[in-house]
């Protein structure tokens, strides 16, 4: 089962193209919700407020080396090792989720753009790392959703008890899930099996991607252009806070 | 609680129950652990113990240290001081019992690192003033909490409890508590030998100044719920000095304090005018109180008279001028940083309005009122005191016992100890600790026993509020208006509103009568009753709920005893205008009250003040 | 002045959540980040700013009574045992403090039980725990009445 292209069995009764199609329209959905969540908030011209404010009160000024270290700091802290988690296990159950999710996205474009169908064999790197993917996701992501998250750990929620913010990791785990399920009911052989399981993994990528605008999907753009710029004030002395102490006071 | 989890009922067993968390409980528990190596110490706390009370922000000065030392001062002096500033009104034996302690606390906390600041000359605790030193005391509670948890079997934390439960096998003896936890919903019974309790006095009962979000700065912690007062009530313990609530004179709006300012940096105040005023009421004070006027230091509640008499003829408002003194830049730090390390309201309202003391004398101005047991007043339980101080009318059994066997009290919970402050609260708690460890061993094979038909009617009790909030949520569309139930926000608002303006609150100028009087009890009743319908939406509303219902015992407390005292013993804390004087003759005394919950009757009877100090 | 949580710094860890000594601080059912419930039974104790590994919570003034542009902001650091605060004034003025908070290391308390037992006739007395050495006098002081006197003195 993890060797063979789970997306090349679909050709039994899906043409390659509705996938691709279906990846395509994914990532319109995705742009377009982006988008819309930052109109409907003006979180844009928040932003760039924001920005001229801290160009404003900037007591100094980086030169282009120094702005391009702190963007590379960003991507490999921030972005690459989710250093802006302070919760240990929480940024393990994070970084599992977002390297699986990298694993399985461009494996899954790559299996149904490269090898839609059975006629050029698929690498077998492709569907393991595809596999790896959802399996990080799936401990990742239900870990953190039933012995992670704050509102249930920290503030008493009942572990059932769905919120908004609960709709991107819902969705992410009902997507994966089913993926999971339906490429093993796939090897079954049981077409009718095969088509409700796969139908339920396209119900919930749907949603996960179609909720862009309500979810917290799209704080994965937003929050390393903010972490990039709380690291640009920092280092421009624009902060309110006060500097760490200087003496110690251990006697 | 979701659809499929059933509420859990919780049992923790212990020897020694210590309820509340703060500086009285992390001093209980501390010390139960050194005389009860063996025993099961459970500490429990409706916060978190490592910023919960009245210390949460720190403290910048202890206000109640001897300094025996150094020959600084002694017990018996600081007895005199605390009547003196009560108007006579103190018990003695509890104070001497305080001040005799107090000094080994604060020696301890600076073993355990609190920063003290000593004098640059003697090398002694730097004073702020005869009874006070100064600290860097931002991270006084953690430390003492810690202390706390190494001593516990263990600390739980976000559980409130509600109230306390009786021996069903003895008349008169506790036997536990019951309470909620306020993430989970589970309910907890608590099942102890000696119980004691070291919960909050009372801030929220009577309306404060700011009304809006400003709610919450009041002076004393919001957080105090009058828990140390409505436990106790509830099963029949006798009360003190619940009339003797206490008005604080603040820095404007933040109500940062005035201690350091004038006793260290040597600030005064003075009218609109810039003139002294203090001086313009001597006579009439003296009408009133007689030869307590003449008494140094000036008792509390009379400057406050002063302070209120000038403001009322229209000369405020009163500035503490801090002009001269903020020149000097040690001061000056003194000055900001006695906010930072314990009122830092202060610092923000002053930031918020460009006020720097160097440039500006900054306003003063007086709180609504507050019933507590451990500062510039002493109301709260009737205690037993220390076996070989207290005159026999005072001592029914183990130091610090109420009247109700088993329960144990300190801090705010006990009446009569005035200027405990944190240290002295401390060092009560470990006191009532000691006697409670005792009480534990002498018990032996009698324990306490727990009635499940109470804690049964309890736990239905106890969360009543979630349930008239589901139902009757469905009579209306949206909104915080329903016919059946009031959110404890209605309540608190409309206890906080009948005290203002029947039991002497500032919106009547801190004066009653018994005709008001009578009036707010009729009031205080049909709250009482619509309590019953409070409507909670969640836990945290739950606790609000609950709050709110200890607040309303300790107010119709304190409305009794208001109502009971037939004169104006502290001008300044309130005033009765129906017998406007102070009254030797036929007042100087305690004033005890005992409720009795299955008639609904308070019972009021007067009790001697013995000075066995000269 | 209550409390508010920056959504770009807050990670919603949890902390605030736990420390807040009026129960207060709860997390955002939008976001999964914290926020201030009830700002009318916030004390500004500071408890959740100083506890929050992001320093992700500040203090704006109670509305009632404080102008905007303030700011009050510190800087706690338990391993140093320090303290450190800036206060800017609406007119741009500012104060800077650094103060001790402990001058032990964390932990460090010794417990009750770690010292020796105290006998059986101790339980009796008047002494307290570590008394009377921990008073730095010979003796636990003590008053026997000689007489009781009712009334005025």
């Amino acid at each position: 089962m993890f060797t063979s292209n789970p997306f090349a069995d679909l050709t039994v009764f899906l043409p390659p193209f509705a996938m691709q199609a279906f990846i395509v329209l994914m990532i319109i959905a995705v742009a377009i919700g982006t988008v819309l969540d930052m109109l409907h908030k003006s979180s844009a011209k928040f932003f760039a407020l924001h920005v001229a404010k801290s160009n404003a009160a900037a007591t100094r000024y980086l030169s282009g080396a120094e702005t391009a270290t702190l963007a590379v700091k960003t991507v490999a802290i921030e972005v690459a090792a989710a250093g802006e988690f302070c919760n240990p296990q929480r940024r393990i159950s994070h970084l599992l989720m977002f390297y699986g999710f990298l694993f399985y996205l461009i494996t899954t474009v790559a299996m149904i753009f490269g090898y839609p169908t059975h006629a050029m064999p698929t690498p077998v790197v492709l569907p393991v790392l595809w596999n790896i993917g959802v399996i990080m996701i799936l401990i990742g992501g239900y870990w953190f959703f039933f012995l992670l998250r704050v509102n249930v750990v920290h503030d008493g929620q009942p572990v059932f008890r769905l919120v908004l913010a609960d709709l991107f990791i819902v969705t992410l785990l009902g997507s994966v899930t089913f993926a999971l399920i339906w490429e093993f009911v796939q090897t079954s052989g049981n077409l009718a099996a095969t088509k409700i399981t796969f139908g339920l993994y396209v119900f919930f990528t749907t949603l996960l991607f179609g909720s862009v605008r309500w979810s917290k999907f799209a704080h994965m753009f937003f929050k390393p252009v903010v972490a990039f710029q709380r690291r640009v004030d920092e280092a421009r002395g624009v902060s309110s806070l006060p500097a760490p102490a200087t003496r110690n006071n251990r006697s | 609680m979701g659809l499929f989890t059933r509420r859990k009922t919780v049992f923790v067993d212990s020897d020694v129950l210590v309820i509340g968390g703060g500086m009285a409980g992390c001093g209980a528990t501390y010390e139960a652990r050194y005389w009860g190596r063996d025993l099961n110490i459970v500490c429990v706390e409706k916060a978190n113990i490592e910023r919960s009370g009245a210390v949460a922000q720190g403290l910048y000065a202890i206000n109640t240290y001897m300094g025996m030392q150094w020959d600084e001062n002694q017990p018996e002096d600081h007895v005199r001081y605390a009547r003196n500033d009560l108007m006579g009104l103190v018990r003695e034996d509890l104070g001497y019992d305080i001040a005799r302690h107090v000094d080994s606390c604060v020696h301890m906390f600076e073993e355990w690192g609190l920063p003290m600041m000593r004098n640059p000359e003697t090398g002694r605790y730097q004073r702020e003033g005869k009874w006070q030193i100064m600290i860097h005391g931002e991270s006084y509670k953690p430390i003492v909490a810690e202390a706390a948890r190494k001593a516990a079997t263990k600390v739980y934390n976000r559980i409130m409890v509600t109230h306390l439960l009786m021996d069903k096998t003895k008349a008169g003896r506790v036997a536990g508590a019951v309470g909620f936890n306020v993430r989970t919903g589970d309910f907890y019974v608590f099942r102890a030998t000696a119980v004691i309790v070291t919960a909050g006095g009372a801030s929220h009962i009577f309306q404060p100044r700011s009304v809006g979000e400003g709610m919450g700065r009041t002076w004393y912690a919001p957080w105090s719920s009058a828990s140390a007062y409505a436990l106790p009530i509830l099963v029949g313990a006798k009360m003190m000095q619940m009339e003797n609530r206490i008005v604080l004179t603040r820095f404007k709006d933040g109500y940062g304090p005035v201690g350091a300012y004038f006793l260290h940096l040597k600030t005064y105040t003075e009218n609109a005018y810039g003139n002294e005023y203090e001086s313009n009421w001597y006579e009439s004070t003296k009408e009133i109180v007689g030869d307590y006027i003449d008494h140094q230091p000036v008792p509390t509640c009379l400057r406050n008279h002063a302070f209120l008499e000038e403001t009322k003829a229209g000369r405020g408002p009163i500035r503490m001028v801090t002009k001269e003194a903020f020149k000097d830049p040690h001061l000056e730090t003194v000055g900001w940083e006695n906010f930072l390390g314990m009122t830092i309201a202060q610092a923000v309202v002053w930031a918020s309005q460009n006020i720097d003391p160097k440039h500006t004398n900054p306003e003063l101005t007086t709180s609504e009122p507050y019933v507590m047991g451990s500062h510039a007043t002493c109301s709260g339980a009737w205690a037993s005191g220390p076996e070989d101080c207290a005159p026999a009318e005072y001592q029914w059994g183990y130091n610090r016992m109420m009247t109700v066997d088993g329960l144990f009290g300190a801090g705010d919970t006990i009446g009569g100890a005035a200027h405990k402050f944190s240290s002295g609260s401390f060092a009560e708690g470990r006191i009532a600790a000691k006697a409670a460890v005792n009480y534990v061993n002498d018990q032996g094979n009698d324990q306490p026993q727990v009635s499940e038909t109470e804690y049964e009617d309890l736990k239905k009790a106890v969360f009543q509020p979630l349930e008239n909030y589901t139902i009757g949520r469905n009579e209306i569309v949206a909104g915080t208006v329903s016919p059946s139930y009031l959110l404890p926000l209605h309540g608190l608002q409309r206890l906080e509103k009948i005290m203002d303006e029947y039991v002497g609150g500032i919106g009547s100028h801190y004066t009653t009568n018994e005709p008001l009087l009578t009036r707010g009890l009729e009031l205080l009743d049909m709250l009482r009753e619509d309590l019953n319908f409070l409507g909670a939406e969640d836990l945290h509303q739950l606790q609000r709920a609950w709050e709110l219902k200890h607040r309303l015992i300790a107010s119709e407390s304190v409305t009794h005893h208001t109502m009971f005292r037939k004169e104006t013993r502290w001008p300044g804390y309130y005033y009765r205008a129906d017998h406007p004087k102070l009254d030797d003759t036929n007042w100087h005394c305690f004033t005890l009250s005992r409720f009795d919950r299955e008639s609904g009757n308070w019972k009021m009877e007067k009790a001697p003040v013995y000075h066995i100090i000269d | 002045m209550p409390t508010f949580v920056y959504m770009a710094s807050c990670d919603g860890c949890g902390e605030c959540v736990d420390i807040c000594p009026s129960d207060i601080m709860h997390i955002d059912p939008t976001y999964r980040r914290a926020y201030n419930i009830e700002p009318n039974f916030c004390w500004e104790c500071y408890a959740c700013v100083k506890a929050c590994p992001q320093n992700a919570i500040d203090v704006r003034g109670y509305a009632d009574f404080a102008p905007l542009g303030h700011s009050v902001r510190v800087l706690r650091e338990p391993d140093k045992g320090l303290i450190s605060w800036k206060i800017k004034f609406r007119d741009g003025r500012e104060k800077n403090f650094e103060s001790p908070i402990r001058t032990t290391p964390w932990g460090s308390i010794k417990s009750p039980s770690a010292y020796e037992m105290p006998g059986p006739d101790a339980f009796k007395t008047q002494e307290l725990a570590h008394e009377p050495e921990a008073l730095n006098i010979e003796k636990l002081p003590a008053l026997t009445p000689i007489s009781l006197n009712q009334g005025v003195v």
